[in-house]
């Protein structure tokens, strides 16, 4: 933001101008107006696919992206002959798509009942739909006697960015917003699915149309001879979709030109491209490398070996070249049978390589000079460029991501039909297209826009990603900040954790440029001032820089001209001369020895990062980027200009810093990990989250009944209507080691502060009922289950009314305000078919509110009440184990609410409302809190809005002098420190105590979600030990080590308690005999059939006996009969059981299965020797 | 030597005095009984009839218990409900009954303040010995502080716009700050001895001037500063404890302070009963 816009700030708390504000929202323009400048890249982008976009067309013909990719799919032809006769075709049928068109929302015209037909967000979100508007397409053809046919398709329904030029709030002042229950502030910039704010997320992509040196080790595995050089540059057509070309370096001095089309990778010799684009002789290419640097026998050497690797091609001509590549990917392109192939040897070079320029001969410029770049980096002369510096990086707008989508399916749907016809044709195979977007993830490209907090909210739409790819890199190195990043992407913004690094937030006031530029006419002028045009023959490549704009040779220069050349250039874009637009970036390169390749690069494409300085020489605003910024010199103050080197001078010393980190409070006093960290829980905060509460249909939403104005706050606190949506309330804060329960970062809370309202919260829970999803619907024709009490339940209306009329109407839906608890009916409905009412109960744990009942009706607007949406409210006053923070990355949990009379007070009675331990700051070193306390309390105290900017104070300024000297005049001690006095005895304190005011953060993290405590409780079916979760009531894993733990310590009866009596206790009767725990038999003794069979078999006293040693018994028995009928010794089976038994255990055959024992196992043992049975593995106890 | 209680100054909601030749023990119990053991009345059971404004119930209802009712004479006007003999059931001895009612019916935003509680009669003519207690009430027991004052700001429950309501019955019942903070009859109890540090027991931390550093208070003109050549005396005890004393008018100042001597003095003479 430039000086001019910022107001001067006054020491107050606007609370009634806010106020106002609120009541009255304005009804031209917005309340706050930074907030739509801020989500700009997301809806330009957005509106760039459209023709009517209202954006500025610069060189361009003004046409939307999607006219432009339409434009690049083309034709497709058909002929319609089966394919025996080789000669003949048959007709030839040309198929393309005229235009496509999206509608903006609308209810569709089968709803007879609307008076306005436009659909608003707010309703969508309501009625968890998703906000989207028709897609039609014009599909053209020719017929055989080769007149134009033309049909309107319908695509379906394509979702619409709000607030974009699409979205029926265009444009609405913040009065006319709330007129459309939206938040005042709205600025839309997402999209609304399936009830949900969904946006896509910014990505950081290679610069475009810059050739980037690359040493990638992993080019070696490439194929035989390649080695770990090459160039490569990310070609970008007009409609926004890009082509990587990569230029590999090979051991033997020549190069391979490599891209991919349709997920798979191509290389050509570098030759063959140069001669297939204009036909140049040998000689032609030679000079072109060399630019008379005959001396330099590197070069020399290597482009000899280059042009004789030719040599094996035996082709003269650029036409035999071009029809050599069209021959080779004809197959591969699939275009037009007709075409020849040097035609479609054309077409791959236009669609593949270097697509952003049109012409060959500039193709063929560029490629020359991509390999003197990759020829210099070979010998040493450059030194390779890393792509994970913002200098070599752009953005992939969600816009360009979301025409890219629709590009690839128009060109599916064209291609589609072309195989369908094909196929009705000649009855062939099916093909499956899916052309790459050129981006190295297919996912993850969109996140939910979660309005747990306004801080986290705006922070979703400033959050840039580096990929998913990224994210799994073993190497840390893409994470790393590095100085080029300064200004554009917020260095203590990011999560600590697994993204750290990669998830980053851009620069308070980073701009990401959405328009293209006018600079058609800056060749010309550069011309005019010195620079040679790139078609003379005889530039000395030694003393020129090659001039680029967007990746196209516009000229040469001599060092000296082209700084010239660059410093005019700013001076004229900052004073808005000759038309230089204002966000052309100038990144001029100086010759250097094994540094960046040298030279002057212009560039005016869109998605680059840009940010406001102030130039010095001119005293203008400028606006730069990541390429040139490297080569300036900002100075962050005024004060730090140094005459002769600063070029620059940045607008306000915490620009670099997002929006988030800007509203930390004397962020320049703490280290700088707790600034990270305090991005993390402003985030994490239970604040407001909307002022439209009643409109939104959140899964859960968090809500800090209490909320305050903080009383130290920095500039932009009020700038980014921090105010419109509080996030903490001011605590008296003591640093005191009071009472013990203040240990390891525990709070002590006072219990009157809490009885008061301090920190008390909500929780807004959603619940659907849908009658489409419940047992016994009709999936088709008219619904069967209807809302409502049957007659059933209203026939007990009276005396002994039915209890679930205390929740629920006539109409089956519960009275707002009504109190449920866990089992209560929420709502009724009765089935055609049963004509039994049937209740949908209320499933949380806690105590909730019915705060809103949502009935969500069809589209149409004409069926019956089929689903309605159940918004909850849970009372959440802070309990013990709630966690709290200051904005300094000092969070706690709270340990006891002490009683007031207890606490700690100062000698005016105040008494703390937090009391938090002095252990908390020593290794932290946050002493912004320290301040933030004091400034606080001198404020409170005077009535003042503190400023908390950071980098407002220096060493001769300090901040604890200023707020020192406030504190003083309203009668308190210099250093914030007061005599206080134990509230138990009444004693002052021996030591006088850090008491000030400090505004504190409650944090979504609650013990009400997370406790986890059971005794006794569901155990898993099959081992009967206790199931795991929270959600289901389950335990907490006493796990190997915990048990090592108990072993060391001796406690073995605690052991016994976890592991057997409170997990799977059982008992089992196993076998004396054979010591089996499985093979347990039962008879009923009772019924006395034992009896009746004659003999008694031995059981044990309930009837139990070990079938394995029954059977054994019995055969042996019956052996022995028969040996006594025969007379002969009876044969002893082989391979006994009794194998596995110590010998003094087999007390003799006598029991015959009969001895059995109880022994006390664990269940799962059981189940382990059921298992191991199952595998033909025997256990056998040894019973003592 | 006999305690001596001096004030200094008194206004109806605030009493500022110095309190002598009491131990330090007494003192601090004095300043916690004001805190916290002073019964007085508050809403503390709420039906919401109709809420459609923007506020959810509970925290209409938080607000409507932290407003300060008139609770003079609390002793003798009502009784606890647990004391009372409907058990539980609160009848007239032991609450009292407020209903609020607003609608807005025209096209402004309407505050709803502690000026729209009304007191009702009680149904509950309770049982038995019917007590004193309601006889004993003064005029405006049991409402607002400053309802029907010209000159006192309402407390601001919540706003409502045209077509909302708020119609809630409450139970006033009689409680002490212990329990909850809405009892509290105390907003602030300043409390101080011993002005000049000359007990030492505190140390004040300084940078290099303690005296210069360290402001005297208003209270530090009620003693001499420690000479020069003073000697510590390490016998000396504190004697004389400055108290101001902020109300939030359920009770007027000098009730609290009456009522806090005469606690002391009835455990007194419990204590010396016990002890004989």
């Amino acid at each position: 933001m430039p000086d001019s816009e910022r107001t001067h700030r006054q020491p107050t708390f606007s609370t009634l101008e806010r106020e106002k504000l609120f009541k009255f929202p304005p009804k031209q323009g917005s309340s706050y107006k930074i907030l739509n400048e801020f989500v700009a890249p997301h809806i330009e982008s957005f509106n760039a696919l459209f023709d009517d976009s209202g954006l500025p067309s610069g060189d361009g013909n003004g046409k939307g992206l999607l006219s432009l990719g339409l434009e690049d799919i083309g034709e497709r032809v058909i002929f319609d002959s089966t394919g025996k006769d080789t000669d003949a075709w048959g007709n030839r049928m040309r198929l393309w798509i005229d235009s496509v068109s999206i509608s903006r929302p609308m209810v569709p015209d089968r709803n007879k009942y609307v008076k306005d037909r436009r659909v608003f967000p707010s309703e969508t979100r309501e009625r968890l739909a998703s906000y989207r508007g028709r897609m039609s397409i014009k599909l053209c053809w020719t017929d055989p006697s080769g007149q134009r046919q033309e049909v309107t398709k319908d695509c379906g329904l394509a979702p619409i960015m709000v607030r974009s030029v699409r979205c029926n709030l265009r444009s609405m002042s913040s009065s006319e917003l709330v007129k459309h229950n939206e938040e005042a502030e709205e600025f839309g910039g997402y999209f609304v699915i399936n009830g949900n704010e969904r946006l896509i997320r910014y990505l950081i992509l290679p610069r475009r149309n810059h050739v980037i040196s690359l040493l990638r080790p992993s080019f070696v595995n490439r194929g035989p001879s390649y080695t770990q050089y090459g160039v490569q540059i990310r070609c970008v057509r007009p409609d926004q979709t890009s082509c990587t070309n990569t230029l590999h370096y090979l051991a033997n001095g020549s190069a391979m030109f490599r891209f991919s089309w349709r997920k798979q990778e191509y290389v050509i010799p570098i030759m063959l491209i140069l001669k297939a684009l204009v036909g140049a002789s040998d000689k032609e290419i030679f000079e072109g490398i060399m630019m008379q640097d005959y001396d330099n026998t590197f070069l020399t050497g290597r482009v000899e070996l280059l042009l004789r690797s030719y040599k094996m091609f035996t082709m003269r001509t650029g036409e035999q070249a071009l029809e050599y590549l069209g021959e080779k990917f004809r197959v591969v392109l699939g275009m037009a049978e007709d075409m020849s192939n040097s035609a479609v040897g054309a077409l791959l070079i236009r669609k593949l390589i270097l697509v952003h320029i049109e012409n060959p001969r500039e193709k063929y410029r560029m490629l020359l000079f991509m390999l003197r770049k990759l020829y210099s980096l070979v010998n040493g002369t450059c030194c390779a460029d890393n792509p994970d510096s913002p200098q070599h990086q752009e953005v992939l707008l969600p816009g360009q991501l979301y025409g890219m989508i629709i590009k690839e399916r128009l060109e599916e749907i064209l291609n589609a039909i072309r195989t369908f016809i094909n196929v009705d044709i000649r009855n062939g195979s099916n093909v499956d297209f899916n052309d790459s977007l050129d981006l190295q993830q297919a996912s993850g490209f969109t996140i939910v826009a979660e309005k747990l907090n306004w801080q986290r909210y705006i922070s979703h739409f400033r959050c840039i990603h580096r990929g998913a790819f990224f994210a799994e890199l073993k190497t840390t190195t893409v994470r790393k900040l590095l100085p080029e990043a300064w200004g554009f992407l917020c260095p203590v913004h990011t999560p600590d954790g697994s993204p750290c690094g990669l998830l980053n937030h851009l620069a308070r006031t980073c701009r990401i440029v959405t328009a293209p530029l006018t600079v058609a006419h800056i060749p010309a002028l550069l011309a005019k001032h010195g620079m040679s045009e790139p078609f003379s023959s005889c530039i000395d490549g030694r003393t020129n820089l090659c001039v680029q704009l967007d990746g196209h040779v516009i000229g040469w220069a001599s060092p000296a001209v082209a700084r010239q050349l660059a410093t005019n250039l700013r001076i004229w874009k900052t004073e808005s001369k000759n038309e230089i637009p204002m966000d052309l970036e100038i990144g001029m390169v100086p010759p250097s020895i094994g540094g960046q390749y040298p030279g002057l690069f212009l560039f005016s494409s869109r998605s680059r990062m840009m940010r406001p300085v102030k130039y010095l020489l001119n005293g203008r605003d400028d606006s730069i980027g990541p390429f040139e910024q490297v080569y300036m010199d900002i100075s962050c103050t005024p004060e730090e200009i140094e005459t002769g080197v600063s070029t620059h001078v940045e607008h306000n010393p915490t620009n670099f810093l997002s929006i988030l980190a800007n509203l930390t409070p004397f962020s320049d006093f703490n280290q700088s990990p707790r600034n990270i960290y305090q991005c993390q829980m402003g985030k994490q905060t239970m604040g407001t989250p909307s002022t439209a509460l009643k409109h939104r249909t959140d899964n859960k939403l968090y809500r800090l009944q209490t909320g305050q104005s903080p009383v130290v706050r920095p500039a932009l606190h009020n700038t980014y209507a921090m105010d419109a949506f509080p996030n903490g309330t001011n605590a008296v804060v003591a640093v005191i080691s009071y009472t013990g329960y203040d240990m390891e970062d525990a709070m002590i809370l006072n219990k009157s502060a809490h009885e008061r309202g301090f920190a008390y919260g909500t929780v807004y829970k959603s619940q659907i009922i849908d009658l489409k999803d419940m047992k016994g619907a009709s999936k088709t024709g008219a619904p069967t289950l209807h809302f409502g009490l049957g007659p059933e339940v209203k026939l007990h209306s009276g005396e002994n009314e039915n209890s679930c009329l205390k929740f629920l109407d006539w109409d089956g839906l519960p009275y707002i305000g009504t109190r449920l608890n866990s089992g209560d009916p929420i709502a009724a409905y009765v089935d055609d078919v049963t004509r039994r009412t049937k209740f949908v109960k209320y499933k949380g744990d806690e105590m909730a509110y019915v705060d809103e009942v949502r009935l969500i009706g069809e589209e149409t607007g004409d069926a019956e009440l089929q689903k309605v949406h159940i918004t909850l409210r849970i009372t959440r006053s802070p309990v013990i184990g709630d966690k709290f923070s200051s904005r300094h990355g000092q969070k706690g949990v709270c340990s006891q609410k002490w009683p007031a009379i207890d606490m700690p007070f100062s000698e005016s009675g105040m008494q703390p409302d937090v009391i938090i331990n002095p252990h908390a700051f020593p290794s932290r070193m946050t002493i912004g809190m320290l301040v933030e306390s004091m400034a606080g309390k001198a404020g409170a105290m005077h009535g003042l809005a503190q400023d908390a900017t950071p980098f407002k104070f220096s060493e001769q300024d300090t901040a604890v002098n200023y707020f020192g000297e406030q504190l003083k005049a309203a009668g308190y001690n210099y250093y914030g420190n007061e005599p206080m006095y134990s509230g138990i005895t009444g004693q002052e304190f021996a030591a006088d105590i850090y008491l000030g005011v400090v505004y504190y953060q409650r944090l979504r993290h609650m013990v009400l979600d997370k406790f986890q405590v059971r005794t006794t409780g569901p155990v898993d079916p099959i081992t009967r030990q206790p199931v795991k979760g929270r959600k289901r009531a389950g335990g907490i894993r006493f796990g190997e080590m915990e048990r090592d733990a108990l072993i060391a310590h001796g406690t073995s009866f605690l052991l016994q308690d976890r592991l057997m009596n409170c997990s799977d206790y059982s008992t089992a009767w196993v076998c004396r005999t054979c010591g089996s725990l499985i093979s347990l038999g039962y008879e009923d003794i009772s019924l006395g059939e034992v009896f009746a069979a004659g003999s008694r078999k031995p059981t044990g006293p309930g009837g139990e006996y070990c079938r394995t040693c029954r059977a054994a018994a019995e055969q042996e028995d019956e052996l022995e009969r028969k040996a006594l009928e025969t007379g002969q010794q009876p044969l002893h089976p082989q391979g006994s059981l009794s194998v596995a038994i110590s010998s003094q255990n087999v007390l003799g055959r006598s029991s015959k299965g009969g001895d059995l024992d109880v022994v006390a196992v664990p269940y799962v043992f059981r189940y382990l020797c059921a298992e191991l049975a199952s595998m033909g593995i025997a256990v056998s106890l040894e019973i003592q | 030597m006999d305690p001596v209680l001096r004030i200094r100054e008194y206004q109806r909601d605030r009493v500022n005095f110095v309190l002598e030749n009491v131990d330090l023990a007494m003192a601090n119990s004095l300043r916690r009984v004001m805190m916290a053991d002073l019964p007085t009345v508050a809403i503390d059971l709420v039906v919401v009839e109709a809420n459609t404004t923007v506020l959810p119930d509970e925290f209409i209802v938080h607000r409507l218990g932290m407003v300060p009712l008139v609770s003079t004479n609390c002793d003798a006007a009502i009784r606890y409900t647990r004391d009372c003999n409907c058990e539980g059931e609160s009848c007239e001895f032991c609450s009292m009954i407020l209903t609020l009612h607003v609608k807005c019916n025209e096209s402004i935003t309407m505050d709803v303040t502690s000026n729209h509680l009304e007191l009702q009669p009680h149904p509950e003519k309770g049982i038995e010995e019917a007590g004193e207690e309601p006889v004993r009430r003064t005029e405006n027991f049991g409402l607002p502080v400053g309802k029907n004052d010209p000159d006192v700001d309402p407390i601001l429950i919540c706003k409502i716009r045209k077509g909302q309501e708020l119609k809630v019955k409450c139970q006033v019942k009689k409680g002490i700050a212990k329990e909850h903070a809405k009892w509290s009859p105390c907003s602030a109890v300043a409390f101080e001895y011993d002005p000049h540090n000359k007990l030492r027991h505190t140390s004040y931390w300084y940078e290099t001037d303690e005296k210069a550093e360290w402001p005297l208070g208003e209270n530090a003109r009620e003693e001499e500063p420690s000479r020069e050549d003073e000697l510590f005396d390490f016998n000396a005890k504190p004697n004389k404890f400055y108290f101001d004393v902020e109300t939030d008018g359920s009770l007027g100042a000098q009730e609290v302070v009456m009522k806090v001597c005469d606690t002391f003095a009835s455990s007194e003479n419990v204590a010396d009963e016990r002890s004989t």
